[in-house]
């Protein structure tokens, strides 16, 4: 494997290994942690996971802002169809 | 001389070459360059094609709702023929007819002419939207036609996925792949005005069809994959029994409903957002003045695209959602109609005091803002939760809807149609034939839908093939109305398609409208202009005209 | 060994970089649309939860949590996989490149065969409330059925999206395997990866959703 290569690699290996371990954070949650609560701590951990590969595996912090527009858009918008409706179910 | 030297003759004489022009449409005229066509024009064409004559099939369908109602016997079709044909009507007229009218045939023809583009982002998936269209919309109204479906076109469940004995699952399926063909033109759309503009086309340079396009597409992507998914859940659920909308299981039926209405009420956004931009572009052309309030009615799109998004459950008031959450949806949907009226305001701003010439597309224009306003007030009357409870599911709905997607987005397209069709085909169509068609297009819809308004308020329920007598002289008033509506839209197919041939030929821009798609010829080249337009000019840069006292 | 690396500019373009700029701009619009259409499961699910909270437990706890675990795992990596290949083909690097794709679509492959059996074991522990001739495990509590069949639509169509994400990694590294690719096309293995690794960001909220939070 060329030099340049292995430089190149060295941010996707770290991701991995950061995914790796919070992977193993919420795996050890979710069988010894098992109360009423934890749940906010693994979706926090869940949503690390989902941010890191966003910005770090998918680029886009280097990418120019209207692409990261449109990433966080999504996201907003996801958060309008869950608040909106979650609204209706948590008023019943 | 001996007739047949002269035949002989003849024979040594060489047929005359017609100078064959090479605008897009007759560069090519085989029937492969024509169906495996990139060139975003011709696709243009190819949807305007099938959107009218699935439009047809739709008016057939509306033509026969009319004919039932009648009598309020229900002796003309039965229950079951009824409930069928009006789910016909709408699935057809709302995915196959209002949902790509104006973005698919106007927006694909103009949009990259109107930011100095070669064509759009995605050329052949351009296409590929198309054949997706065609291919699962016959597929769907083949199966309608077939053995029908009964439930709406809002599939409701339990109805849906438990109760109807009708076709639902396979025209639920050409339903979701209906819609991957949204999904591919609106983010065909969103790239290509990200990207493809022409050198100097800023932002506040776009015409405002342009913007109206860009946030109907923002809908598009956003809106389309969550009726995608409400939609595999009902085929799951009723075809193996997932049980996720079934209240004897614990399911919720008005799950069913978020899902569904998330997309479906911005999808009449989709509708009425490029009518607007059409708007935009007759007012300015016709008062021959510039647009007033450019900015805001570039915002109020955007405005109007998302705040569209927060107000679903006003379709919802009365269904088992929460209280709480029916006063959320209903201060939403007041908010929503805030941005549609800067528009309406700033679109009278702009024909006053203009040099207005009363052309067809002007009176369709005209007749748009009359018809807008009427429906759009409606539609706060049906915001408001005390009204709607007593005009939910009745023909007040129906009234207000079709004032909306009839009234503003069908005669939005007819004026857009007229506009450009010199563009579009390098022919004039007949003036008079044109004003005494939007004419009776006005005078036809009125007659058809404001009754429904006093049948709804009254109490009459949609959807019932049988009504007390009490209702029977307004409803026949508005079948009546229909045959008049029947005719302005059956004159236009008539004269505009006689135009093709005998039409007289238009210019470069026989409106004297500004805009880059009235600086190259009629019809454009193949590949839009000849050299890349440099932009450095405003849009509707008409001189500002005041007339002299 | 490295080749130069660019790619064919199309003819409606003015040059490399806006190509290059409108696909990597329209591969995050469509993957903008493909988040929508999961997220209306994941409020399906969070429905269910706070509609029936014991039944989802109850389901969850009948769920293969190693399983799940692992493949979130094996995605993960088959996302560095993936990463590898986008480097070797900035550096024209054509076999490593290859190497790459295919390990990522293997790892793919992997992941659908403990799928599988893992769809195997629900069925063995009648967990399919959706097959009307087998008992199911939870008869008692019909609530339940809305999680179970809702776990096979989410992880259904995830599946999917992944067998035609392997489809077009095995594909791509056939055409990557002919000359000259790399100097015409390395914009697409640069959208491909996109693709995986938001193939990849789904299951990371798959798996709590499903496996993880309800426990």
């Amino acid at each position: 494997m060329p030099p340049e290569l292995i430089r190149q690699l060295r941010t996707p290996f770290l991701t991995m290994l950061t995914l790796l371990a919070l992977l193993g954070i919420n795996v050890v949650l979710g069988i010894f942690f098992i109360t009423g609560d934890m749940w906010i701590a693994e979706v926090a951990i869940a949503a690390a996971m989902v941010a890191t590969v966003i910005v770090v595996a998918m680029e886009a912090h280097k990418e120019p802002p209207l692409i990261r527009l449109f990433a966080g858009l999504g996201f907003f918008w996801v958060a309008i169809l869950f608040t909106l409706t979650m609204i209706d179910y948590a008023t019943r | 001389m001996n007739p047949s030297d002269a035949a002989l003759r003849d024979l040594r004489v060489p047929a005359p070459v017609l100078a064959v022009p090479d605008d897009y449409l007759h560069v090519e005229q085989t029937l492969g360059s024509w169906i495996l066509t990139t060139d975003h024009k011709r696709i243009g064409i190819l949807y305007l094609v099938s959107i009218t004559g699935f439009f047809v099939l739709g008016a057939i369908a509306a033509g026969l709702i009319r004919l039932a109602l009648i009598v309020p016997d229900g002796s003309i079709l039965s229950n079951d023929v009824y409930n069928r044909v009006f789910t016909l009507h709408g699935v057809i007229m709302v995915w196959f007819f209002l949902v790509p009218s104006i973005p698919n045939t106007l927006g694909n023809f103009l949009l990259p002419l109107m930011i100095g583009a070669k064509d759009v982002a995605f050329p052949r998936l351009n296409l590929l939207s198309w054949y997706i269209f065609v291919i699962a919309s016959l597929f769907t109204v083949f199966v309608m036609i077939w053995g029908g479906v009964d439930t709406g076109w809002t599939f409701y469940t339990p109805l849906s996925t438990q109760y109807s004995n009708s076709y639902v699952l396979t025209a639920v399926f050409g339903i979701i792949v209906v819609g991957f063909s949204s999904i591919l033109t609106g983010m065909n759309f969103m790239v290509t005005v990200h990207k493809l503009r022409a050198p100097g086309m800023t932002w506040f340079r776009l015409p405002l069809f342009v913007w109206s396009l860009y946030a109907t597409s923002l809908i598009l992507v956003l809106a389309t994959p969550v009726l995608t998914i409400a939609l595999i859940l009902l085929f799951a659920d009723r075809a193996f029994g997932l049980a996720i909308f079934d209240p004897a299981n614990g399911g919720d039926p008005v799950l069913f409903q978020h899902l569904f209405w998330f997309y479906s009420h911005p999808v009449v956004y989709v509708m009425v957002l490029p009518g607007m931009g059409v708007m935009s572009e007759l007012v300015t052309a016709f008062s021959y003045k510039k647009i007033f309030g450019y900015k805001f009615i570039a915002f109020s799109s955007v405005g109007i695209a998302v705040i569209g998004f927060f107000v679903w459950g006003h379709h919802m008031f009365y269904n088992g959602m929460s209280p709480f959450a029916g006063l959320t949806f209903s201060l939403m949907s007041f908010i929503v109609a805030v941005p549609s009226a800067i528009k309406v305001y700033n679109w009278a701003a702009t024909i006053h005091k203009g040099s207005i010439r009363l052309d067809t597309p002007m009176l369709y224009a005209l007749g748009w803002i009359g018809l807008f306003v009427i429906g759009g007030v409606t539609g706060l009357m049906l915001a408001s939760t005390a009204i709607d409870g007593q005009v939910h599911d009745t023909y007040f709905v129906v009234a207000h809807f079709h004032y909306i997607m009839v009234g503003a987005t069908v005669v939005a397209f007819m004026g857009g149609i007229h506009f450009w069709w010199p563009k579009i085909t390098g022919r004039k169509y007949s003036e008079p034939w044109g004003r005494v068609s939007a004419l009776l297009m006005f005078i036809g819809f009125n007659m058809t839908f404001a009754p429904q308004y006093v049948l709804g308020y009254m109490g009459m329920p949609r959807r019932y093939a049988v009504y007390p007598p009490a209702y029977q002289v307004l409803n026949v008033l508005s079948s009546a109305g229909a045959t008049v509506l029947a005719l302005a839209y059956i004159f236009p197919m008539i004269y505009l398609i006689w135009s093709l041939w005998y039409g007289e030929e238009a210019g470069d821009n026989p409106w004297g409208a500004k805009g880059l798609e009235w600086l190259t010829t009629s019809p454009p080249p193949k590949h839009n202009f000849e050299h890349t337009p440099m932009v450095d000019f405003d849009p509707y840069d008409y001189p500002n005209v005041t007339p002299e006292k | 060994m490295s080749t130069a690396v660019g790619i064919k500019v199309e003819e409606h373009f003015h040059n490399a970089e806006q190509q290059r700029e409108t696909a990597k701009l329209g591969m995050w619009v469509f993957l903008l649309t493909e988040l929508l259409l999961f997220s209306g499961l994941f409020v399906s699910a969070l429905v269910i939860r706070v509609l029936h909270p014991d039944s989802v437990t109850a389901v969850a706890l009948h769920l293969k949590f190693w399983i799940g675990a692992t493949n979130t795992a094996i995605l993960i990596v088959s996302s560095f996989c993936m990463s590898g290949a986008i480097e070797s083909s900035r550096l024209g690097l054509r076999r490593p490149m290859i190497f790459c794709m295919l390990a990522t679509a293997g790892l793919g492959v992997l992941f659908l065969m403990l799928k599988g059996y893992e769809y195997d074991r629900d069925y063995v522990e009648h967990m399919t409330p959706f097959l009307s001739f087998r008992r199911y495990e939870l008869v008692g509590d019909p609530a339940s059925r809305l999680f179970t069949d809702l776990y096979f639509v989410i992880t259904g169509l995830h599946a999917i999206h992944l067998t035609i994400g392997i489809g077009i990694m095995l594909v791509m590294s056939w055409l990557a395997s002919r000359p000259h690719f790399l100097e015409r096309h390395q914009n697409r293995i640069e959208i491909t990866g996109l693709y995986w690794h938001f193939i990849d960001l789904i299951w990371m909220i798959v798996f709590p959703t499903l496996y993880l939070l309800n426990r």
